[in-house]
């Protein structure tokens, strides 16, 4: 997923292509997957493999927000919230999965029975089956942002109020999360996941599982929504991104439109959500607020909203960074990805896959004087 | 006018209200099938206006408009498109980032559902590969449409609208700004499209209108100041007042404002 398959999703790529052109980036593809599934397994230990997984999973998150922002230009702020509905599904299967095998519990989480509850309660009975949570972490995140986006581009509200409403809905959530504390365990949120499906989670080889399950899931989405992208559908998701007035007059109503990109990018965070939990053993209330939901957004912008391959580059880049700089000195991080943001929004807007695209296109056009006038 | 059967268009005291100002007075305007209509008047007497009431993206204080005796008075813009109506606009809004060809293409398929839609395009449709013969703009179909000029952009959108075949074309100002030979081009176009759809061109242009127009409606603050043929209205001395600038009252209070543009 580097430059070269970034250039073939830009909105404004350039057509007729040489044969060599089109399958630089399926190539570019299989590199990758191939490098992920067979070399990185065997040369990185358990711990820095199990954090490119936690990265992948916010590379999921940013292909559904190149979806959603970078081809529909809706300003996906609160992520957070469909991450966190992802994650919560999937933590309280874990969580019942450590209840169930752990004969002092009672069958209540501990955080349950410090509150006085000694029954488990009818919202979380479902969660014991992993097939349950599995599909709710998909579908619930998706079913709330159906909802949510018909009636909200339904009367078309758009741009900041769009971008503002979502910053609300995790505000909201945050704070829920955190007031049903006999439900949610409030801040600590839910962690302490001995095992996944029977297998110890602690072990190196259920996290190379998972991390290979990751790796698989994240380049099914990718593929998803690269087919959706270059669908008629990605063409009209583009058209009522630059003219949602003038794609009426088409005939087309893009409240559906805008809805359906809408409810991709919800259910791709909350895929990302459920694996985060599997991965990193906890999911809580400070991984899904503002601020989080802020990150994400910007990492996309970094690596390149325009280009699905360029969001989830940046993605795993934005992450890698912040783990290597909170490594080395703590705190000078934010300040650095301040800088960063500020620097792409003034002299790269398109991200790092703009300027992939820009130097291919200068090397293309030094090549063959007819280059294409982007 | 001439009052075949029921008209393809009927508009019935369409009364526009912007704030104080009323753009549309009490308009009645009927359109037969297969006719070719010029709207004209000078700036501020509701052409576009009434085309946009038309289309749906103004509603009307009062008055209702037929369409195939239906009533889509109030109807959401793209229900109107889908009962058969199109329309151009005064500055050709194409869609930059999209292929020439993806423009056509979406025009085309703006009956398909969100499942077919989100299968790939293969080539062009021959819809498509028809209409960007037909307005020219075939080679470069895989173009980005940004790059087009001014007239090729007019020459798209109207493409984009042969392609959704509509009952009723709406242009407005299709040849504001051109040169002289794209005027020449898009008249010429516009005789070939007239010859099997019915369609109403809000023109500025007095000579375009000499040499294309078949009937036409002159609209001068809101309401129609008299219809009739190119030269009946070019006889008609009020006509000759208005375009000449002079305030010569004509029946009507003077109003005077920008069109809803």
């Amino acid at each position: 997923m580097t430059s070269t398959s970034a250039s073939s999703l830009s909105p404004a790529a350039a057509p007729a292509r040489s044969r060599a052109g089109r399958l630089a980036g399926p190539a570019v593809f299989v590199g990758v997957l191939a490098v992920a599934l067979g070399v990185l397994p065997a040369v990185l230990e358990p711990f820095r493999l199990n954090l490119v997984a936690q990265y992948l999973c916010f590379a999921i998150v940013g292909l559904g927000i190149a979806v959603a922002w970078g081809r529909g230009g809706m300003l996906v702020l609160g992520q957070g919230v469909f991450f966190g509905l992802g994650g919560y599904a999937m933590g309280m299967y874990l969580t019942l999965e450590r209840v169930s095998s752990d004969p002092l519990s009672g069958g209540v989480p501990d955080f349950m029975s410090w509150s006085g509850i000694s029954e488990l309660p009818l919202l979380w009975r479902p969660f014991a089956h992993p097939a349950v949570a599995i599909a709710t972490a998909v579908l619930l995140p998706g079913l709330v942002a159906a909802l949510l986006g018909w009636a909200v581009f339904r009367q078309r509200v758009r741009g900041a109020y769009f971008a503002i409403l979502n910053q609300a809905l995790a505000a909201a959530f945050v704070i829920l999360l955190i007031n049903q504390q006999h439900l949610t365990g409030g801040t600590n949120g839910l962690t302490r996941f001995p095992t996944l499906f029977g297998a110890s989670l602690y072990s190196a080889d259920t996290k190379r599982w998972v991390y290979v399950a990751v790796v698989l899931v994240a380049a099914l989405v990718y593929l998803a929504f690269r087919q959706v992208v270059r669908s008629r559908y990605g063409a009209l998701l583009v058209a009522v991104r630059d003219g949602e007035d003038r794609v009426r007059f088409l005939g087309y109503d893009p409240t559906w439109v805008k809805t359906l990109a809408y409810t991709l990018s919800a259910m791709a965070a909350g895929v990302g959500g459920a694996l985060f939990v599997v991965v990193m053993g906890i999911i809580a209330p400070s991984s899904l607020g503002i601020v989080p939901s802020l990150m994400m957004v910007l990492a996309v912008a970094i690596g390149g909203r325009f280009s699905l391959a360029g969001a989830a580059l940046g993605a795993v880049l934005m992450n890698a960074a912040e783990t290597a700089f909170s490594e080395s000195f703590a705190g000078g991080w934010t300040y650095l990805q301040g800088a960063l943001f500020v620097l792409v929004i003034v002299f790269a807007p398109r991200g790092l896959a703009g300027i992939a695209e820009s130097a291919a296109g200068w090397w293309r056009s030094r090549r063959q004087p007819q280059g294409s006038s982007q | 006018m001439t009052p075949v059967a029921e008209p393809l268009l009927r508009l019935s005291g369409i009364r526009v209200v912007f704030g104080s100002f009323t753009a549309v007075d009490g308009v009645d305007l009927s359109v037969a099938e297969n006719e070719l209509r010029f709207l004209i008047g000078p700036n501020g007497a509701g052409k576009t206006t009434l085309i946009d009431v038309v289309t749906g993206r103004v509603r009307p204080s009062g008055g209702r408009v037929l369409f195939g005796g239906r009533d889509i008075t109030g109807l959401r813009e793209h229900a109107i498109v889908r009962a058969g109506i199109g329309r151009t606009f005064q500055t050709a809004t194409v869609f930059e980032q999209l292929t020439v060809a993806d423009n056509v293409d979406l025009a085309a398929c703006y009956r398909m559902g969100p499942l077919r839609l989100l299968r790939r395009r293969r080539g062009l449709s021959d819809t498509v590969a028809a209409v960007l013969e037909r307005v020219g703009l075939l080679a470069l179909a895989d173009r980005p449409a940004g790059v087009l000029s001014h007239g090729q952009r007019q020459w798209l959108e109207i493409g984009m609208l042969l392609a959704q075949s509509p009952r009723l074309l709406l242009l407005d100002e299709p040849v504001a700004g051109m040169s002289a030979g794209e005027r020449e081009r898009t008249g010429e176009l516009l005789v070939e499209i007239a010859a099997d759809h019915t369609v109403v061109v809000v023109e500025h242009d007095m000579d375009f209108l000499r040499r294309y127009a078949r009937d036409v409606t002159v609209l001068h603050e809101g309401r129609v100041l008299t219809e009739g043929t190119v030269a009946q209205v070019q006889a008609d001395e009020r006509v000759q007042e208005v375009y000449l600038g002079r305030n010569v009252d004509v029946a009507a209070p003077l109003a005077v404002g920008a069109e809803g543009e």
